[in-house]
């Protein structure tokens, strides 16, 4: 047989090898550790290497783009030797990077062209007043307003009492040089006249921040985001589990929760302030600011969330025929919120739609430019409840379904949110059962958060540790899989490799939790494309919401069956749509005009008023899917498997 | 004018399951029985053929039960004290196929045993010479305890085990499997449902042809129109070519309607409710017909009263 020599730019030297041995075997033979997390299947991509000259046969390049083919990339596992080779071994990031199922969430971009003075309804004046003398008694605030009507051709202001009882002793300790800043107008009253919000003693210079906050509260998760107005970057990032969970993990339970005595509705109230206070507080903390300083926020977050926060009772948003007290909710301020910033604060809470699907998905609608694209769109929100919105340009339908917490690492035993510590992917060998995960952070891990848990779920399914059904396999040859307190469950990494010390599961009952939410979100989008009468294949462009992670793989998530089995390239990953909507809402006002009409133009699809949702989740609670014949890509690998 | 009655044209047909095997086929049964093959809904003998007409199964306990109606044990009398006695009877009232029931305990209040499991089934066998489900006491532990060597002891027979359910079937399946008989895969009324059990199974590797669904019943005034429905989409699914779906249904009727209080209750009851015999057969008697015109294919009754009533019923239906 013939031989061929091997040269591989990280080995010491080539190697000789016969016809048809496993490109991944010379490179043993050549000292070189090429990872194969999936056991050398072809499943993972993770051994791609660059093939820069001679021959070399590819059975399989399931996992490399066409442009990554083009440059001579190849599986390791999946190629054999048939002439002499020159090979470079990529480092392993650069690997991960060229996959093609892996969809990164879009980095947060400043809006291009962002200019505070035409788009920022918060404004920022440095005001020098002449003092008053024995000449000249005009009263204090006259005396502001003509400093503002010279500098800014703002000829009256708007205050309220706490800061007017102050404007005195600020000018006096400013020795009549002072800083105001005014929100100039609001969506809900465009003509109104501009507000005093802050007035702070001497000259601030131009180029210190300005600061406001985007907010998004998840049942599960509240995120914030601390802005600089004048340059719109996004200066911190925080989130923390809704204090509310503790009351209920889904919006019904805290409906009723709250609706019990105005004492729980009080405790329901502070909890999520609560939650708020603190990110207001770890945010600034991050950077050198004070909670007083924010000037403005925006909130996003679906009806149950926003009523609940202003203490407006939910109880008809759970009771038929399902309405809300108010979708459009009128500019507050912090003060009477209760957020401990700038009382002053303008506080504009996002519009929603209907009951179920709240300001949440107006503001996903607006980042994720749905509403503004001649292709057809279909974009989904994972959250705990899984919101869906079909259209165009032309036309926009929704439907919501409660999925439950499980894809943001809540519900699920060892799961966790995505952040440091958090296993976020993970591949299972099909031979040996033995995992290889990647930890955000990469340290060790302390939990699963929820695009691990999509990862582990998928390949769960395809090494056959699970049934279709979810049921694990106890009868496989590994200590991984074992008899838990509920039933099976799959240890992903051991307790002597774990930051706590316990082992990391995945147990029958996260595997139910897990089937549910997607089966939910699953149905929700089949259902609402059924309704419209619009066939997945004419769907040109899937966009992904969700706080689960800062990547989904596409793949596994078509696995599982949460995402229907499209090419690939239709997928894009936004992260969490809702927090960059109230970004967007906040920075500029024509994007807050652009939300109302998006959450005026929503047709609102009701599911529970049929049994077609039961029956298309019923369906779908099941790997992939109960009917294989929607998802033909999963049906092969599974083919391919056996 | 001639009437022309309108005909579908159906792609799929349901599975012929045999049930027992003959010496010559490795089992001690004296006649087998087919049940399923139909290409058509429920008599619609004018559009399509239903080779094999619904059977019925009489269910037998391994001992006498605590908690039967006092009109069945009039019925059976002293057969109830022994699973072969009882079995013969249930053969001369006419039974197509036993159904054995496994207590949870024995009489002397302890679980019931592999050994004592085993020799009831044993004994039946020797019996009658039809072919035989036989059924756990329906506790999942137990269940496959019971169950297992029930089957290794009967290797051959093509006997029917009960019951596979989505989160415990892989033992009952395998044991069938390694010992040539069938399962009975129930589900909780829902099409969905079923058809993911059914997926599993095959996907174990037992053959759709070895596989009895049952899709959970409600007796008459307890649920029975949704199990109508579900049964009647299931073999709509079923004629229109979906494979997953085409399997024979069985439906245990007898326990459903003996713990109805109308079958259950003499005294106490209004007037108007009649006679308390008449009207307990009657109620077992009119579910069993409701679901055989659903698509049954097989009904566990418990009065030989009923198992008559039925059987005749399918005649004339049968009848075209």
């Amino acid at each position: 047989m013939a031989e061929h020599t091997v040269t591989f730019d990280i080995a010491d030297e080539p190697v000789v090898v016969p016809t048809g041995t496993m490109l991944a075997e010379a490179a043993r033979l050549a000292g070189i550790d090429i990872m194969q997390p999936c056991g050398g299947q072809g499943r993972c991509g993770r051994c791609a290497v660059q093939v820069t000259s001679g021959s070399a046969r590819s059975r399989s390049a399931q996992r490399l783009s066409p442009e990554a083919i083009e440059q001579g990339f190849v599986l390791a596992c999946q190629t054999v030797v048939e002439g002499d080779l020159t090979v470079v071994v990529p480092p392993q990031e650069k690997v991960e990077r060229r996959l093609t199922t892996d969809r990164v969430a879009a980095e947060i971009a400043v809006p291009v062209g962002y200019d505070p003075h035409s788009a920022q309804t918060i404004r920022r004046f440095s005001l020098m007043l002449s003092p008053p003398d024995m000449a000249d008694q005009t009263d204090d605030w006259s005396r502001l307003e003509t400093a503002l009507r010279q500098e800014a051709d703002i000829p009256r202001l708007r205050v309220s009492l706490p800061l007017l009882q102050r404007v005195g002793a600020i000018l006096r300790e400013g020795e009549w040089q002072v800083t105001a800043v005014l929100d100039t107008e609001t969506w809900d009253c465009e003509r109104c006249l501009p507000r005093l919000v802050d007035l702070i003693p001497g000259r601030v210079p131009h180029t210190m921040p300005l600061w406001g906050a985007a907010i998004d509260i998840g049942t599960t998760t509240v995120s914030l985001w601390l802005v600089d107005l004048i340059t719109g970057k996004v200066e911190a990032q925080v989130a923390e589990y809704n204090g509310q969970i503790a009351r209920g993990e889904d919006v019904i339970s805290r409906i009723i929760y709250a609706g019990k005595s105005d004492d729980n509705s009080r405790e329901m109230r502070e909890l999520v302030l609560g939650t708020i206070n603190e990110l207001f507080e770890k945010a600034c903390k991050r950077v050198k600011a004070s909670p007083a300083e924010v000037a403005k926020v925006t909130i996003s977050g679906n009806s149950t969330m926003m009523h609940l926060l202003l203490g407006i009772p939910a109880e008809n948003i759970r009771l038929s025929p399902f309405v809300t007290a108010v979708n459009q909710i009128p500019t507050l301020s912090a003060g009477e919120v209760g957020l401990d910033i700038n009382p002053e604060a303008t506080v504009d809470c996002l519009p929603g739609v209907a009951s179920y699907v709240g300001a949440d998905i107006s503001a996903g609608v607006l980042s994720s430019g749905t509403d503004d694209t001649d292709a057809i769109t279909l974009f989904i929100d994972v959250g705990t409840n899984g919101e869906t919105v079909l259209g165009s340009r032309e036309w926009l339908v929704t439907c919501a379904c409660s999925a439950g917490p499980a894809f943001e690492g809540a519900g699920v035993r060892d799961g966790m949110r995505a952040t440091v510590g958090a296993i976020e992917e993970v591949w299972v060998n099909a031979n040996t059962f033995e995992p290889t995960y990647r930890v955000i952070g990469g340290k060790q891990p302390r939990g699963i958060c929820g695009s691990g848990l999509i990862s582990l779920l998928g390949e769960l399914f395809l090494t056959g540790i699970i049934d279709k059904g979810g049921n694990f396999n106890v009868d496989l040859d590994t200590p991984r899989v074992r008899e838990g307190e509920h039933g099976g469950e799959y240890v992903v990494a051991w307790g002597d490799g774990t930051e706590h010390g316990r082992d990391i599961a995945i147990t029958r009952v996260d595997v139910d939790n897990l089937l549910r939410a997607k089966a939910a979100i699953y149905a929700g989008f089949t259902v609402l494309a059924d309704s419209v009468g619009i066939p997945f294949e004419t769907i040109e462009q899937m966009l992904v919401g969700g706080s689960f992670g800062k990547y989904i793989n596409i793949e596994k998530a078509v696995d599982i069956g949460l995402l229907p089995d499209m090419p690939w390239d239709h997928f894009q990953f936004l992260g969490n749509t809702s927090i960059k909507g109230a970004y967007l809402a906040l920075l500029d006002k024509r994007s807050r005009r652009r939300i109302r009409d998006i959450a005026t133009r929503m047709t609102y699809i009701e599911l529970s008023a049929d049994n077609t949702f039961y029956d298309a989740f019923m369906s779908a609670l099941f790997l992939p899917h109960t009917d294989l014949s929607r998802f033909p890509s999963v049906s092969e690998a599974m083919t391919t498997k056996g | 004018m001639a009437v022309e009655i309108p005909k579908d044209t159906w792609t799929g047909e349901v599975h012929a399951v045999t049930l027992g095997a003959i010496e010559a086929d490795g089992g001690t049964r004296t006649k087998t029985v087919t049940v399923g093959g139909e290409k058509t809904l429920p008599f619609m003998h004018f559009e399509g053929e239903t080779p094999n007409a619904p059977v019925v199964a009489v269910e037998i306990k391994d001992r006498r039960p605590d908690d039967w109606s006092p009109l069945l044990e009039e019925a059976w009398g002293s057969a109830m004290d022994d699973p072969a006695a009882w079995a013969k009877a249930a053969e001369e009232a006419g039974a197509d196929l036993i159904q054995l029931s496994l207590s949870l305990t024995g009489s002397d209040g302890n679980p019931t045993t592999p050994q004592a499991a085993v020799d009831a089934v044993k004994a039946v066998l020797g019996a009658t010479g039809l072919p035989l489900l036989v059924f756990g006491p329906g506790q999942a532990d137990l269940d496959n305890e019971l169950l297992v060597p029930v089957a290794e002891a009967t290797k051959g027979e093509r006997l029917v085990l009960g019951l596979c359910e989505d989160k415990n079937y892989r033992t009952i399946a395998a044991t069938a499997m390694a010992n040539d008989h069938l399962v009975i895969a129930r589900t909780a009324m829902d099409v969905n449902l079923a058809k993911q059990l059914n997926i599993l199974i095959s996907d174990m590797g037992l053959p759709l042809e070895r596989i009895l669904m049952d899709p959970t019943t409600g007796a008459l005034g307890y649920g029975i129109e949704y199990g109508y429905s579900v049964m009647e989409r299931l073999r709509m699914a079923a004629l229109q070519g979906d494979a997953m779906t085409q399997l024979p249904m069985i439906v245990t009727i007898g326990i459903e309607t003996w713990k109805t209080k109308e079958g259950k209750v003499g005294d106490g009851v209004p007037e108007a409710w009649g006679d308390w015999k008449e009207r307990a057969i009657n109620w077992e008697t009119l579910t069993a017909v409701t679901l055989i015109e659903s698509a049954a294919d097989i009904v566990v009754l418990r009065h030989p009263e009923s198992v008559k009533r039925v059987k005749a019923a399918v005649t004339d239906l049968m009848t075209v």
